[in-house]
């Protein structure tokens, strides 16, 4: 309860630092947005000329876009500096946290938000409406969903990033498998045979991000919800796990430095 | 000559310095290689579902060495509006202005110096890839072909971007832009589908604009290397960089008077 109220000050005042330049913040908004209509124009396209992909049509894409870019969309408002931890702990950057006692991980991962974030959010619940799929009981489940997905997002980009413990920088390599999950993410998931499957469940969590949720919000099944809890609750037990090994190796950058 | 010679010294100065940490820069051409293999898949069953070998006249062996000039030429370049955006809010544009050089051929060079490499590789990546999956491309003259449409993108693609990086003179945070570039570009430039699946009117729409010359014209002349593509393809090119070089040249000389520096 604590750590909640921390939470709701901490992004109280991300928003209303980011407010503070209100033009740019909806710039931003609106720009994501309008971004993300005429990226998806591209999936009109393609299902227009071809219909399906193996039983994968325009529909669905609508459902898993909106998911993943709704879940996206959170962790960048919520835990925007999660992108970036990487650079946070190579840096040294990391002694700021340390030095006021509360959570280290938590309050350096949501001290920072991505304004652009809201224009995801706010794009896969209109995806989601355009989907064909919508039913006042599907939408609570997609809120679910994308509750679940972010978890599952927000795990993987901590899991990543925490590897600079070890790695020292490496931007590279959390941009690579940044761009990998979203990529297959976005993509049908009828496109891959079993192995591919099992590394977008495992080491890529694509599929818990788009595919499994879209299932879920289409048609309420236990296995379904059970994957993404299980899914959900797995990635943020290792990816915590894998920060705290990561801290005991932590050296300081010793840098005098202000954290805006 | 001497002011080429200048501008030649930028260019080779920034070209060796992107070698400098080989690493960062086989690392970041890393990334082309999952797009190839989710574009294989996504093709392989719709040329399947098809139940022909071509699509408009290409085949799938077409779209994807298509795709991989695409990408290379998208992945080449570096993220130049972001950062004539950054040097306006943090005051390090006063330093680039008051040099003895012309502030766009200064960018210029810096930015084909900077594009040369990371396009090289992320065409090394890239073509290993699709040549595992599908195959040597059926024209491997066709890359020397589309090497001047490919220069013809680049100058295209600046002209662009720095229109945008200087809209932050007047806003300062151009990324909203530079977000609805890209995606236009993608989908007006036949990024991730080739223009010629298509539907007709919006085809004749997508080839008019400068984004098809920037991406679908050198991409679609490497697949398929004719001396009539060619000619269209260049004349095209040569239209939109005289349009965009004289509107680029006004943009900066207005926006130049608007410039307010934050520091430095």
């Amino acid at each position: 309860m604590k750590e909640l109220k921390f939470l709701l000050a901490v992004w109280k005042a991300n928003l209303l630092s980011a407010m503070e330049y209100r033009a740019a913040f909806l710039s931003q908004v609106i720009g994501m947005l309008v971004n993300n209509f005429i990226y998806f124009a591209i999936w009109i396209i393609f299902f227009d000329r071809f219909k399906d992909v193996r039983g994968w049509g325009i529909n669905d894409m609508y459902l898993t876009f909106g998911v993943l870019a709704s879940s996206f969309g959170l962790v960048s408002m919520l835990f925007g500096n999660a992108f970036n931890l990487s650079d946070i702990i190579s840096k040294g950057r990391l002694d700021y946290y340390l030095s006021l006692p509360r959570p280290v991980l938590l309050h350096a991962v949501a001290s920072r938000m991505i304004a652009s974030g809201m224009g995801d959010f706010t794009y896969g619940f209109v995806s989601y409406g355009l989907s064909g799929y919508f039913t006042w009981d599907g939408l609570l489940r997609f809120v679910l969903a994308t509750l679940l997905a972010a978890t599952v997002f927000v795990a993987f980009l901590i899991l990543i990033q925490s590897l600079a413990f070890w790695l020292g920088i490496m931007s590279n390599l959390s941009a690579l498998a940044l761009n990998a999950l979203l990529t297959f993410g976005i993509y049908p998931i009828t496109l891959f045979d079993n192995y591919a499957k099992l590394i977008l469940f495992t080491l890529i969590p694509a599929a818990l991000m788009g595919a499994v949720p879209a299932e879920f919000i289409r048609t309420f099944t236990w296995q379904s919800l059970a994957e993404l809890l299980v899914g959900a609750a797995a990635f943020l037990f290792i990816a915590v796990a894998v920060f705290r090994l990561g801290l005991k190796r932590y050296e300081s950058g010793s840098a005098i430095q202000v954290e805006v | 000559m001497k002011a080429f010679k200048k501008y030649w010294a930028i260019f080779q100065i920034t070209l060796t310095n992107s070698l400098a940490y080989p690493g960062e820069l086989i690392g970041r051409s890393l990334m082309i290689i999952p797009f190839m293999w989710i574009f294989y898949q996504l093709w392989k069953v719709t040329y399947a579902a098809s139940g022909s070998d071509f699509i408009n006249g290409l085949s799938l062996r077409d779209v994807l060495w298509y795709l991989m000039l695409a990408e290379t030429i998208e992945l080449g370049r570096p993220p130049l509006a972001r950062t004539i955006s950054e040097n306006v809010k943090d005051g390090s544009i006063a330093y680039l202005l008051n040099k003895p050089y012309d502030f766009l051929l200064y960018q210029f060079s810096t930015t084909i110096g900077e594009t040369i490499f990371r396009a090289l590789m992320n065409a090394i990546f890239g073509g290993v890839v699709v040549w595992w999956l599908v195959g040597a491309p059926e024209h491997p003259e066709g890359f020397i072909i589309a090497l001047p449409a490919i220069l013809g993108a680049w100058i295209l693609h600046f002209c662009l971007t720095v229109m945008i990086g200087l809209s932050a003179f007047v806003v300062e945070d151009v990324s909203a832009f530079m977000w609805i570039y890209q995606k236009l570009a993608f989908i007006l430039g036949g990024m991730l589908i080739p223009l010629d699946f298509y539907p007709q009117w919006l085809q004749v729409i997508a080839k008019a604009l400068p984004f098809s010359s920037i991406t679908y014209g050198p991409a679609r002349l490497f697949v398929t290397p004719t001396a009539a593509l060619f000619v269209s393809v260049m004349t095209v090119q040569i239209i939109w960089i005289v349009i965009l070089a004289l509107v680029l040249t006004f943009a900066y000389r207005r926006g130049v008077t608007y410039l307010t520096v934050n520091g430095g």
